[in-house]
């Protein structure tokens, strides 16, 4: 079996959304993954109960992997369940492609899509489209990335069973990843601009804002991602102030 | 200071949509802090208020990773909070500190609910008592979902009672000059928006290009 009956296939795609519905400490998603194999395995055992039941007790074992990713997994555990393979090679299988599943999609899709896309969303919004447009553009560019993703991750794990560490060895990965970090990039330096000098002219080009501007700027180009924590203690720091001020007053 | 009573229970709905979308259910994104506060803006009457905080918290948030059992801040259920109170309280002074700055410090109340439920899940799916049988672990698997629901439908209530008494006791007290709170919360924004060349890995000469291209905007928007 190289490819799921369409309905089968569905089913999978529709139940591999809730992959992390009942996340917990001890098995991770392993019951997730489960529930989303279990259409195969119900397509696979249609009458003999007793290999169904060991089959998916087997499957709510430990597991995890990037949500988007898990179809992966998903894919080829049907392939070679299909095929009649050793349930401790399938386990043993699970485990090695877990971590790769794990890091490819975190450097794929929350380091690279994810930012670059709300960048997008943002950058629109700064620069004065109407509200909904820049949320729409966000949310319809990440999403369709997002589903083809999962689409195509139970594909090729259905296509290539064992063989699946190669295609995502193959898979453009990298490229993609590169290319949003550009896309990011690009919108950051423009929306940049754009709300300095907005906030700049509202303010009448004083002084005081130039200064603020310039250090905030200076500072965030020097922190990167480590900014956070700084700008959210000033932004606590202000509003404690403000209340203690007005209780010593 | 609260949205109307048929706005709060749509307000806290969203919250309950937002707590699953981040982890359980799609992560379709709707939960980003700038969908969120907007949405929540939306319900509350003043999308345009809502975007506003959204647009801070999103950049507070661009760097955050949701990785496996990693503590994080949550920030969609904070974001409503934040958005629907901005859009409400708008008039009051220093409002969008006040909401940002709550925002983020109930991000990490958010996360530690997250936390707390995981472990629940460990006896509700994971234990000797799991589940038994495949309709047994799909009702286990969707109970897992619908707490999570509930879960966001408490953080985004409480947290609405929490910041509407704050803005209330400090609707007369304020005193810091609004201006001097809406500049902390803009050069914050644009600060931020600079440590986007670190969050993309220093690719300055793409930012700078990025950056050319604002001016040119600027400059033929004026």
């Amino acid at each position: 079996m190289t490819k799921l009956p369409k309905l089968v296939a569905l089913r999978v795609l529709l139940r591999s959304l809730t992959v992390q519905g009942s996340w917990n400490y001890e098995t991770l998603i392993g019951t997730g993954f489960a529930f989303t194999v279990l259409p195969v395995l119900r397509y696979l055992h249609p009458t003999d109960a007793e290999a169904f039941r060991s089959a998916l007790v087997r499957h709510t074992e430990v597991f995890n992997s990037h949500p988007y990713l898990a179809t992966v997994a998903v894919g080829a555990v049907s392939r070679l369940e299909a095929e009649g393979a050793d349930p401790i090679m399938i386990q043993r299988f699970k485990s090695a492609l877990r971590g790769s599943l794990g890091s490819i999609g975190d450097q794929l899709v929350w380091t690279a899509w994810k930012p670059a896309t709300v960048m997008v969303g943002v950058a629109l919004v700064v620069a004065g489209m109407a509200w909904w447009f820049g949320l729409a553009v966000f949310l319809l560019t990440y999403n369709t990335f997002h589903l083809g993703l999962r689409a195509w991750g139970l594909r090729v794990g259905t296509a290539s069973g064992l063989e699946v560490g190669k295609v995502l060895r193959d898979a453009p990965i990298q490229k993609i990843a590169r290319r949003a970090g550009d896309l990011g990039a690009l919108f950051g330096g423009f929306a940049l601009v754009v709300a300095a000098t907005d906030l700049l002219k509202e303010s009448d080009w004083s002084i005081v804002s130039f200064s603020c501007v310039g250090l905030a700027v200076a500072v965030g180009l020097w922190l990167g991602p480590r900014a956070r924590l700084l700008f959210g203690s000033v932004l606590m720091t202000a509003w404690f102030l403000a209340i203690v001020w007005e209780w010593i007053r | 200071m609260l949205p109307d009573p048929a706005a709060a229970v749509w307000l806290v709905l969203l919250g309950g949509w937002m707590a699953v979308d981040g982890t359980s259910l799609g992560q379709f994104m709707v939960s980003r802090p700038l969908v969120a506060a907007t949405l929540a803006g939306w319900i509350a009457g003043n999308p345009v208020a809502g975007i506003a905080a959204g647009v801070v918290l999103e950049l507070f948030h661009l760097a955050v990773l949701p990785v496996g059992a990693a503590r994080y801040p949550e920030g969609g259920p904070a974001a409503v909070v934040a958005g629907a109170l901005h859009a409400s309280a708008e008039a009051v002074p220093g409002a969008l500190l006040m909401c940002v700055a709550f925002a983020l410090a109930w991000e990490w109340v958010g996360g530690e609910t997250l936390r707390v439920m995981r472990q629940v899940n460990v006896r509700l799916v994971a234990s000797e008592a799991g589940p038994r049988g495949a309709d047994q672990l799909q009702l286990r698997h969707l109970a897992g979902i619908l707490l999570d629901f509930l879960r966001g439908t408490f953080v985004v209530g409480v947290g609405l009672v929490c910041l509407s008494a704050l803005l209330i006791v400090s609707a007369g007290q304020w005193s810091l000059d609004p201006e001097v709170a809406r500049l902390a919360v803009s050069a914050s924004a644009v600060g931020l928006l600079a440590a986007t060349l670190g969050v993309f890995g220093g690719r300055t000469r793409i930012f700078l290009f990025g950056a050319a291209a604002g001016l040119v905007f600027v400059l033929v928007r004026t």
